[in-house]
């Protein structure tokens, strides 16, 4: 029995490290991408593609609502996570071209503010929300950034190679959050209610905490 | 069988829309040529006009040169210090400039947004400071030249389907790797020298071999990629260094400095190329822990999309071969 | 590299707080830091920077912040978890009083006692029931949140400032937590109770200069 408590613990030992090093590779391919994204120069030098692949990594408003929204469907599990994959695209697309044609700025700082209170409020309480009410919260952040990122696109922009960098970068992130939560969560092996989850339940509050100062910022000025 | 062939079909509809968008390797570039006619003066001239017309570049020189295009006036201490155009942007990338002195070679510099100054050296021996700037631009352009080399890219994603991961498949990109930087390295020194358009067209059509080997493998034929990933993988290589090497050579680089800037761009062209199969790695593990995975009928999907962009490009590249348009 | 630093919190007046100095910081955070301010960002990457060094500059701060994770790991469950959920959120409430310029009363007085009250009750393992005990938590961490708030700078970018700084505030929160479990052994628990004490000791020289007024 002590034998086999032991070996569990090494391959588990074994398998924290893995993740460790998963979520640290992902984080720095993250900054490193965050970092090297200035709009600007991604515009002139990589095409428009990159350009709207970029353009979400330039500030931390998407970085932050995209993690939310990864964390919330990771920690309901791969059956309601996956439909991220498919809804989040065309939600960004469907908000770009709205964008593009009636402008970016009436999306207000403080709705975004609001969003991350709310996503990071239900992946705090761990609520368990279902699939529909997922995939339309995620319509309607999808929808949200996608408007406001057309701020991003010139009027020399091409604006199907921009758009399709933007859903390329929405999918890409959404994918590999919402993955790294399930790995992290490891609902296979450990029965819920573990430290994990509590990890996890902690990132959403401190996310609800951007909000809430980011939302008093856009409420004072 | 009729499904399949409306799958093609519709594939091809909705590839003739997208793929006009994703032009390989077109880049809105400018050459600016200076010759020295007499000591400390130059004629500037445009050899390549950037998209939004020559008038239109805001070209700084360096504080004791006079600058009315197309005359270049530096005086004694010749054309020494920084070059700058402030107006670099979407309609045009980068400018390369070569300027061609009296005595000894001609030298290139490329200004790019990422590296707007250009320092241009006194002639003589290259010192630390000027292979720290080769360096910098050689290798942003070589990340550049793979990341928006959609052909390239789309064949390193054929080779991922078809090796998926492991030990093979570091294999495979090595010998990719490996293939690429022989005939890179060659065609830079003029070794071997193969027009462009045919290569193109070559290069579009590997890519249709990989996409067709995909679906030899998911009906469970062992085709040649399946069984040596690295021999295909280093012979379809070397057709694409060519391809590199055609895009390095449209700089114009100094004799001198050539072994240094080969080195520089196939550095870049490598890092660009790790980040592109990191991540589809990264995404290929996602997919597979969101249990996500494409349904029966659509498994054969990626390998038709793959194969119809490429066949796409192979026949547009063809008509440009034939000389038809 | 003292005046890199300085950059990071240019609206805060220097009279104001004690700052920690610099060699007590972390190595790691003034390497970023610099990285940061080497090539004299903006937005993003000096937003991130600020927000987070903030928290880990105000001496002040940074102790209650510790003894609040010390606390906490002594209460045990359902202390211990609960408190890094919710512990952001109060603080960015009273973050939000701070931006939004709605005062608190004597917030100098109230912030030295709080490491004063968190530093004592950690160094006398006071086992106040858990709502108590939530409450006093609370109210502090309500009145630090109010300080940073009416301090955000005016320049960097407001959401990356948020997000260093909830970063920041919520790793003090695991440091205090992860030392707390040290508790568990009998030498442990007494050395746990001695950096109480010794926060105990901070609070009182805080709270008797925010009496004598600015030294």
């Amino acid at each position: 029995m002590r034998q086999f408590a032991s070996r569990y613990e090494s391959v588990r030992s074994v398998a924290v490290k893995r993740l460790l090093g998963r979520v640290g590779f992902a984080t720095v391919v993250l900054l490193a991408a965050a970092q090297t994204a200035d709009a600007h120069i991604v515009a002139s030098r990589l095409g428009d593609f990159y350009a709207g692949a970029l353009h979400p990594l330039t500030d931390l408003q998407d970085g932050v609502l995209w993690t939310a929204l990864g964390l919330l469907a990771g920690s309901l599990g791969a059956t309601h996570g996956r439909w991220l994959v498919l809804v989040l695209p065309p939600g960004l697309l469907l908000g770009l071209s709205v964008g593009l044609s009636v402008g970016s700025t009436w999306i207000a700082p403080l709705a975004s503010a609001a969003m991350m209170v709310v996503l990071g409020l239900l992946v705090a309480l761990g609520l368990r929300i279902n699939v529909a009410a997922l995939c339309v919260i995620a319509l309607v952040l999808a929808f949200m950034r996608g408007v406001v990122n057309a701020g991003g696109a010139g009027a020399a922009t091409d604006r199907v190679l921009f758009g399709a960098g933007l859903a390329m970068c929405g999918y890409a992130f959404i994918a590999l959050i919402t993955a790294l939560t399930i790995a992290f969560r490891r609902l296979d092996a450990q029965p819920s209610g573990t430290w994990r989850d509590i990890a996890i339940r902690a990132c959403g509050s401190w996310i609800t905490a951007i909000g809430l100062i980011a939302g008093g910022f856009a409420l004072a000025s | 069988m009729v499904r399949r062939l409306a799958l093609a079909a519709l594939l091809l509809l909705a590839t003739a829309v997208v793929a006009p968008q994703i032009r390989a390797h077109e880049a809105s570039l400018g050459v600016l040529e200076f010759r020295e006619v007499r000591p400390g003066a130059f004629i500037g001239r445009w050899t390549m006009e950037p998209a939004i017309g020559a008038s239109r570049v805001d070209l700084h020189v360096p504080g004791h040169c006079f600058l009315r295009m197309p005359q270049l006036i530096c005086g004694d201490k010749g054309l020494v210090g920084p070059i700058t155009i402030t107006n670099l942007g979407v309609n045009m990338s980068a400018v390369l400039l070569k300027i061609i002195p009296m005595t000894g070679a001609s030298r290139s510099y490329t200004i790019t947004t990422a590296s707007p100054v250009v320092s241009v050296l006194a002639a003589g021996t290259p010192t630390l400071q000027s292979w720290i700037e080769l360096a910098g631009t050689y290798v942003n352009y070589g990340i550049d030249h793979i990341l928006l080399g959609a052909d390239h890219l789309l064949f390193v994603l054929g080779l991922i389907w078809i090796v998926r991961s492991g030990w093979r498949l570091a294999k495979t990109i090595t010998a990719f790797t490996l293939g690429h930087s022989i005939s890179l390295a060659a065609a830079a020194f003029g070794l071997i020298g193969i027009p462009e358009r045919p290569l193109n067209a070559c290069i579009a059509l590997s890519i249709v071999f990989v996409a067709v080997e995909i679906v030899k493998q998911r009906r469970g034929e062992v085709g040649l990629t399946a069984r040596y990933p690295w021999a295909v993988a280093g012979a379809f290589g070397l057709v694409h260094g060519i391809g590199f090497a055609s895009a390095l050579a449209g700089l114009g680089l100094e004799r001198r400095l050539l072994p240094g800037a080969l080195l520089f761009f196939n550095v870049g062209v490598e890092i660009g190329q790790l980040a592109f199969v990191l991540l589809i790695l990264a995404l290929m593990w996602a997919h597979r822990r969101l249990n996500a995975v494409l349904p029966r009928w659509g498994d054969l999907l990626p390998a038709y999309a793959i194969g119809s962009i490429a066949m796409f490009w192979f026949i547009g590249r063809l008509v440009r071969v034939l000389g038809v348009t | 590299m003292t005046q890199n630093v300085r950059v990071t919190t240019p609206h805060a007046p220097a009279t104001r707080r004690p700052r920690l100095p610099r060699s007590a910081l972390l190595p790691g955070l003034l390497a970023m830091a610099e990285t940061a301010f080497a090539h004299e960002q903006q937005g993003v990457p000096a937003g991130l920077a600020s927000g987070f060094l903030h928290p880990l500059t105000g001496l002040d701060h940074l102790a209650a912040m510790v003894a609040v994770g010390l606390w906490g790991a002594q209460l045990g469950a359902p202390a211990i978890w609960i408190l890094p959920i919710t512990f952001p959120l109060v603080m960015a409430v009273g973050g939000v009083l701070g931006v939004l310029g709605i005062g608190l009363p004597i917030p100098e007085i109230v912030i030295a006692l709080s490491a004063l009250v968190l530093g004592g009750a950690v160094a006398a393992r006071l086992r106040l029931p858990f709502a108590i005990a939530a409450v006093v938590v609370g109210v502090f961490a309500i009145f630090h949140g109010h300080a940073h708030g009416a301090e955000l700078p005016k320049s960097a970018d407001p959401l990356a400032y948020g997000v260093g700084f909830v970063v920041a505030t919520g790793l003090l929160h695991l440091c205090g937590i992860s030392i707390g479990t040290l508790s568990r052994s009998p030498a442990g628990g007494r050395l746990i109770q001695g950096l109480g004490a010794s926060i105990a000791v901070l609070g009182c020289y805080f709270l008797m200069r925010s009496f004598g007024g600015p030294s």
